[in-house]
């Protein structure tokens, strides 16, 4: 097999672009949710001093091998899922190793992480991690149903899942954007994409203040570093496959942060205005009010 | 052989004999007795020899040596003597059995049972009506006199009723008689047929009350109280003669009569033996008593006979085979049955459990029943398939399916009893069990089987007992007393080389079936070295009987051997079920399900075979095009749902989770890995013959398509909220079959492909998870995982193993679950229906639900006290784990292995369809691509490359212990208290619980607790009251006569 040895630099560079981005986008999202909250805010380099103070922390313990593998699990899938994505259409440098797979390789690798954080979590024997675990499992499976059905959707209007392919097909105007072509599975895919961004109403998994912090709760030092790492890749890499489903996606690296920037801040905005679901309700408000739109773009697509 | 005559004059002659004899010589009475009945039985063995195998001509004997309508004649052919053998073997067997009896009695009861004998003989022989009352008046006499040899006080009043009822017959047929006489001027039954245009001028009356002495005696519903009775408290060694020889004989005259009576009156008969069939049945199912049952059972079979007996128009060549087959095969078993239930001493159902204290009694037992039922290779599983395809070709399906819902009941208790037997506890009485008794049942035993042999060779189809894998699994029954490993090695053994032997027949579907089964099968076996100390008795036999079964599927060609095959492996995966510890009822319902879903199939293949006995499965192909109207999608709907009951689609699917749970630990992958996949091959052959069927316009795919999704959905819904970690994984075998079934109804290119990896990962991912949670179940002692946790550093073995599987059930890349979730989404592109899709992308999710809770409950969390000292699981469970994790690696990295070429394969089916393209590490689709080695590639380097940044940061990381865990100002100190685990998903449960109301078990109960308060209230009908029964009596002839009047 020929493998084109400059995608590892190429990637590696994606990866640092990404995280940086990511460390300075959240902290300045958390100052806005706090601006709305009429309080100061972190400063906008935080993340790095906590990055740093938890890579310097001198006490460490484990609770065992899944444990010890958790944060791995967790990083590699956040790191996995924006390689294989492209992440700047028309770029073959920010391709990255999108030729192993298509967009249904991106789906379920998602999961990747989650699932393998969730099992390091559950070693620790802590029940507020098992609470959260099963909290964010089952909000997912509700959540998770309307943007399949929109990626269903969007397929079957472009007849492919490759994502470059799919990009192409909005090029041209802003009008060609599946938010204008196909409204229905952009509506839910959008609803879907509340629930998986950890903000309220759908953010019971974290549960600050009865299960203090859900599933990481155990984490601590360099595994939270690492996890900390994620936390500014895998959201970005999760709104690059919403950007390239629906958003025409980004064909240099301004549109792609003004684009990633703009998408997030819809969970934001929802987040700071609504107060908080439980899980039950949570599943039955998916149910009852994104998946029939899901259904209905996958009809009448 | 001896002349004819002889039957009636040597038994009359030693009756005499004995009369002459002191009373005191017993054991010379005996003797005689014995040698006369010896005597005929070797005569009429030769005789039946002489017409089966020689080819003799039947012969008439002129008694006065004049041809009828001046003497009385007699005939003897191949029928007669049959059934002379029939009748004296068992009267021999049963006086052998009698011996204590009747030494006791005397020879009074041994010149009894000789005129009986003469008695049958002559009903058999004559054709002469007048002659035949004699007769019948003297096996009445005779039966009488011998039913009060029983000890049981009711014996008295069941005789007195039974005399009663027999003079009532007797009147009536010899009114009956003398008006037929008038009519047609002679008493000769072959004289008789030929005038009957004039006997039915003015003779109808005549003709009925003559049909209706001769059908009391075969003990019709609701006529039949007194025949009960007398089952129930006379001696078990003539209710044997009575159900055998006496049976035997009544039906024989009534096929005499009706050679008189013309088409007409043959639907009647069938009329009346299908109410029989059904109402005894029926009743049979709420019965506690042994012996009761059986007399419930024989009336049965009894009226089954007579429902054949009314169908000659329409058997033509076949009758004597389909007759001769039930009759026999009933007449054996019943006798059998009857000796055997001498031997028990509790009158109960649940006393027979004692049978176990004796491995060849049961094994005798479970013969017997299946004898009755009809399985294969016994004859009445060639009889049933015949009147099945003739009362199809002859378009008489209410009676065909009345009868099979009856079959239905009749499995319903046969098999309950037989679970009672394997599973109750030991009654407190042991067998009574002297040899010459056993050896009665011995030659019962030899008998069935032999039968099953000889209706092998004279069936049209091909001789099961003649295939190599059937007879392989038999083996084993001899191979019992070998040690257990020998017996597993043979069975691995037997296994690859028949895949060897088979390997260059199989096309590219049949080799992924077959390697499924055959290899797959021994991997599993592996597990079975475990505990091989025991001896596991019955263990081989049945396991063996189910891979036969499914390896003669895979490569049956016509429609005969696939069913045949299908009952095999039916019967022997419910055997195996039945081992488990808690599985009676269970098993009972996977087999009433099974049976079901297999008469379901058998009404499929017969409407199909538009009057051919068996058809290549290729021709259903051209069923759509030969016939008009919905026929062919009849055949597609009883046939698909027979599939779906082996695949437990939603609906049908309540026996598998009790099944595949309460299995033995290496029993349940078998059921599960494997067996479902039957179902899956089943519907893979009809779709690829019949395609796409409509029904009344609706498109049965389509149907099909919900049904797959619906299950997906309740599957894994059902097993979130399981708390058994077995059943757990049972209800998500469901859901994936469901997948499956999906799959196979897109009827496209790629759904087959997924369908088929969905097969192959299936075996490899259940295997595994059940081998794992079974052997942790095997030492916690227990399924419930909330009783379980941090099992992790105790079984890492059996944790990787779990942990693979999980991955890879999730569909989560790089394994290759994931590769059918890709080749899913490539085939609902192109698919035309998108509303189940719906469906199946809720159920997706949803399993990471439970997958997450199996493996957290069981091996994360707190560790249990009680569980600190616990070994990793045994050495032969666990090894073929890492096997299948070997497996699902290699799988996962170059699925083209086990699937180019059948997608090959498959892409004739689909001209022109979407397919795969299999060049290089990539494999694409017209709408993507999945690369299976690089994305592992990639996924392994970011892996690795985290993890050593990790342990090179976290280097001082220090193990801690157990509760060292961040509590708000307290300190756990109790496991049970701090492991999450009980009740899991109760959001979720407060969320969609409501789905899970268990509705198709309600209707499933409610469908049984009606048939059996049914039975029970009618059942009540017979009172015991000699009064009652006449008011029966009477009712039932003046309701048929009105019926054939009404029908003529």
């Amino acid at each position: 097999m020929d493998f084109d040895w400059m995608k590892i630099p190429y990637s590696l560079l994606t990866l640092f672009i990404v995280v940086n981005y990511g460390m300075i986008l959240n902290a300045f999202i958390q100052k806005i949710g706090a601006r709305v909250g009429r309080r100061h805010g972190i400063p906008i380099w935080q993340n790095y001093a906590d990055l740093i103070k938890n890579y310097s922390i001198r006490s460490s313990i484990t609770h065992g091998v899944m444990f010890y593998l958790g944060p791995v699990f967790r990083l590699s899938g956040g790191v996995g899922l924006l390689l294989f994505v492209p992440t700047i259409y028309g770029s073959y440098m920010f391709s990255n190793m999108s030729f192993a797979g298509d967009l249904i390789l991106a789906l379920y690798f998602v999961f990747f992480g989650t699932l393998g954080m969730a099992l390091g979590a559950a070693e620790s024997g802590h029940p507020h991690a098992a609470i959260g675990i099963t909290r964010g499992l089952s909000q997912v499976t509700a959540a998770e149903l309307p943007f399949a059905l929109a990626v269903f959707a969007v397929a079957l209007q472009y007849q492919t899942l490759s994502v470059t392919d799919i990009v192409a097909a909005q090029q041209g105007s802003f009008l060609n954007w599946t938010l204008f072509t196909n409204p229905l599975a952009v509506t839910a895919a959008m609803l879907s994409f509340l629930g998986s961004m950890m903000r309220p109403p759908f953010d019971v998994v974290l549960a600050p203040q009865e299960i203090p912090i859900g599933p990481p709760t155990e984490y601590h030092s360099s595994y939270l570093a690492l996890m900390q790492t994620n936390r500014a890749i895998f959201p970005i890499a999760k709104i690059v496959i919403y950007m390239n489903l629906f958003f025409g996606g980004a064909a240099s690296w301004p549109v792609f942060f003004l684009k990633v920037f703009c998408i997030y801040m819809i969970s934001v905005l929802v987040g700071v205005v609504f107060p908080r679901f439980r899980v039950e309700q949570s599943i039955r408000w998916f149910l009852i009010w994104a998946v029939p739109v899901g259904i209905l773009a996958v009809v009448l697509v | 052989m001896v002349d004819g005559i002889s039957f009636i004059a040597v038994s009359l002659g030693a009756a005499f004999l004995l009369g002459m004899l002191r009373d005191s010589w017993r054991f010379a009475a005996y003797g005689v007795s014995l040698a006369t009945l010896a005597f005929l039985t070797w005569n009429a063995f030769c005789w039946t020899k002489g017409f089966a195998v020689d080819g003799l001509v039947p012969i008439e004997i002129f008694t006065a040596g004049t041809p009828p309508p001046f003497a009385v004649n007699l005939r003897l052919g191949l029928t007669e003597s049959a059934l002379l053998l029939l009748v004296h073997i068992t009267a021999l067997l049963s006086a052998i059995y009698l011996r204590d009896t009747l030494m006791q009695q005397g020879r009074r009861a041994m010149s009894v049972l000789l005129v009986l004998c003469m008695a049958l003989s002559g009903i058999i022989l004559t054709r002469d009506l007048f002659n035949l009352f004699v007769f019948v008046e003297l096996t009445v006499i005779a039966s009488g006199g011998l039913i009060l040899l029983s000890q049981d006080k009711r014996a008295l009043g069941a005789g007195f009723k039974y005399l009663i009822v027999s003079q009532v017959m007797s009147i009536l047929l010899l009114i009956g008689i003398f008006f037929a006489y008038q009519a047609t001027g002679t008493i000769n039954i072959d004289g008789m047929a030929e005038q009957s245009a004039l006997l039915f001028k003015g003779g109808f009356l005549a003709f009925f009350l003559m049909f209706m002495a001769v059908v009391l005696e075969l003990k019709p519903f609701p006529a039949n109280g007194w025949a009960l009775d007398v089952y129930e408290s006379a001696h078990p060694a003539f209710s044997a003669i009575i159900s055998a020889a006496v049976g035997a004989a009544s039906l024989i005259a009534l096929d005499k009569l009706l050679l008189i009576a013309g088409p007409d009156w043959l639907m009647l008969t069938s009329i009346i033996g299908l109410i029989t069939f059904i109402a005894a049945n029926l009743f049979g199912l709420a019965q506690e008593n042994d012996r009761r049952l059986l007399g419930y059972s024989s009336v049965g079979q009894i009226g089954l006979v007579m429902l054949v007996l009314g169908q000659k128009d329409i058997l033509g060549d076949n009758y004597l085979f389909v007759v001769g087959g039930i009759l026999l095969a009933h007449a054996v078993a019943k006798a059998g049955l009857f000796w055997i239930s001498g031997l028990v001493q509790g009158r109960e159902l649940k006393d027979w459990a004692a049978l176990r204290q004796r491995p060849l009694l049961l094994f005798a037992f479970a013969s017997f029943i299946a004898l009755l039922m009809g399985l294969p290779p016994f004859p009445g599983f060639y009889a049933k398939w015949e009147l099945v395809h003739a009362l199809a070709a002859a378009d008489r399906l209410w009676l065909l399916g009345l009868m099979l819902f009856a079959s239905l009941l009749e499995a319903g208790y046969l098999f309950r009893w037989f679970g009672y037997v394997i599973k109750r506890d030991l009654p407190e009485q042991p067998l009574a069990c002297p040899w010459h008794k056993r050896t009665v049942v011995m030659l019962a035993l030899v008998a069935a089987w032999a039968l099953a042999y000889i209706w092998g060779e004279l069936s049209p189809h091909s001789n099961l007992l003649h295939l190599l894998p059937l007879l392989f699994a038999l083996a084993f029954l001899v191979l019992e007393p070998l040690p257990a490993w020998l017996k597993n090695l043979l069975a691995i053994g037997g296994m690859v080389v028949w895949f060897l032997l088979s390997y260059p027949g199989y096309d590219p579907l049949q080799l992924i079936y077959g390697g499924i089964i055959l290899i797959g099968g021994s991997i599993i076996f592996l597990a079975s070295f475990y505990g091989s100390a025991q001896r596991r008795l019955g263990f081989y036999p049945s396991a063996m009987l189910m891979y036969a079964g499914l390896s003669l599927l895979i490569v049956a060609e016509d429609s005969f051997n696939f069913f045949a095959a299908w009952e095999l492996l039916t019967v022997g995966s419910y055997f195996l079920i039945l081992r488990g510890k808690e599985s009676e009822p269970h098993a009972l319902s996977y087999i009433l399900f099974s049976l079901g879903g297999a008469f379901l199939i058998l009404a499929g293949f017969a409407l199909a075979g538009l009057g051919a006995g068996q058809i290549p499965l290729a021709r259903l192909a051209d069923l759509s095009g030969q016939t008009s109207g919905e026929l062919a999608g009849w055949v597609f709907l009883l046939l698909a749902i027979g599939f779906l009951t082996k695949t437990a689609a939603v609906g049908l699917h309540i026996w598998l989770p009790g099944a595949h749970a309460e299995a033995e630990t290496d029993v349940s992958p078998m059921v599960s890995g494997i067996l479902l996949k039957a179902g899956l091959f089943g519907l893979t052959m009809l779709l690829m013959t019949m395609g796409k069927q409509q029904l009344y316009g609706v498109e049965l795919t389509h149907v099909m398509l919900w049904i797959g999704a619906i299950s997906a959905l309740v599957g894994n819904l059902l097993a979130v909220f399981q708390e058994d970690a077995k059943r757990l994984l049972a209800y998500s075998s469901i859901g994936q079959m469901g997948y499956a079934v999906f799959g196979l109804a897109m009827m496209n290119h790629l759904g087959w492909m997924m369908a088929l990896m969905f097969v192959i990962n299936h075996y490899i991912y259940k295997s595994m998870l059940f081998l794992s949670v079974g052997g942790v179940a095997k030492r916690t002692g227990t399924r419930l995982m909330y009783q379980m946790g941090g099992l992790i550093t105790l079984m890492p073995l059996s944790f990787i193993a779990v942990l693979i599987g999980i991955i890879a059930v999730s569909g989560v890349p790089p394994l290759s679950g994931f590769g059918g979730r890709w080749i899913f989404y490539n085939a609902i592109m192109s698919d035309e229906y998108r509303l189940p899709l719906v469906i199946i992308f809720l159920a997706g999710p949803i399993a990471f639900l439970y997958l997450f809770r199996l493996i957290h409950t069981i091996f994360l969390g707190q560790l249990k006290d009680e569980h600190r000292k616990l070994k990793e699981a045994p050495f032969w469970i666990v090894l073929p784990q890492m096997i299948f994790v070997a497996f699902l690696m290699i799988f996962a990295l170059v699925p083209g292995l086990a699937l180019r070429h059948v997608d090959v394969y498959i892409g004739q089916f689909f001209a022109g369809g979407p397919s795969l393209n299999w060049e290089g590490l990539t494999i694409t689709s017209q709408f993507g691509q999945w690369a299976p080695i690089p994305i592992m590639i990639i996924i392994g380097v970011i892996f690795m490359t985290l993890f050593l940044w990790l342990l090179f940061v976290n280097r001082r990381a220090q193990k801690v212990k157990q509760f060292n865990i961040v509590f708000a100002a307290e300190r756990p100190y109790r496991p049970e208290t701090t492991h999450f685990a009980w009740n899991f998903f109760a959001p979720y449960r407060k969320a969609l619980g409501f789905l899970t109301q268990p509705l198709v078990t309600r209707f499933w109960e409610t469908l049984t607790d009606l048939l059996h308060q049914l039975a029970d209230l009618l059942r009540r009908f017979y009172t015991g009251n000699g009064q009652t029964y006449a008011v029966h009596l009477l009712l039932f002839v003046v309701a048929v006569y009105l019926l054939q009047k009404g029908m003529m």
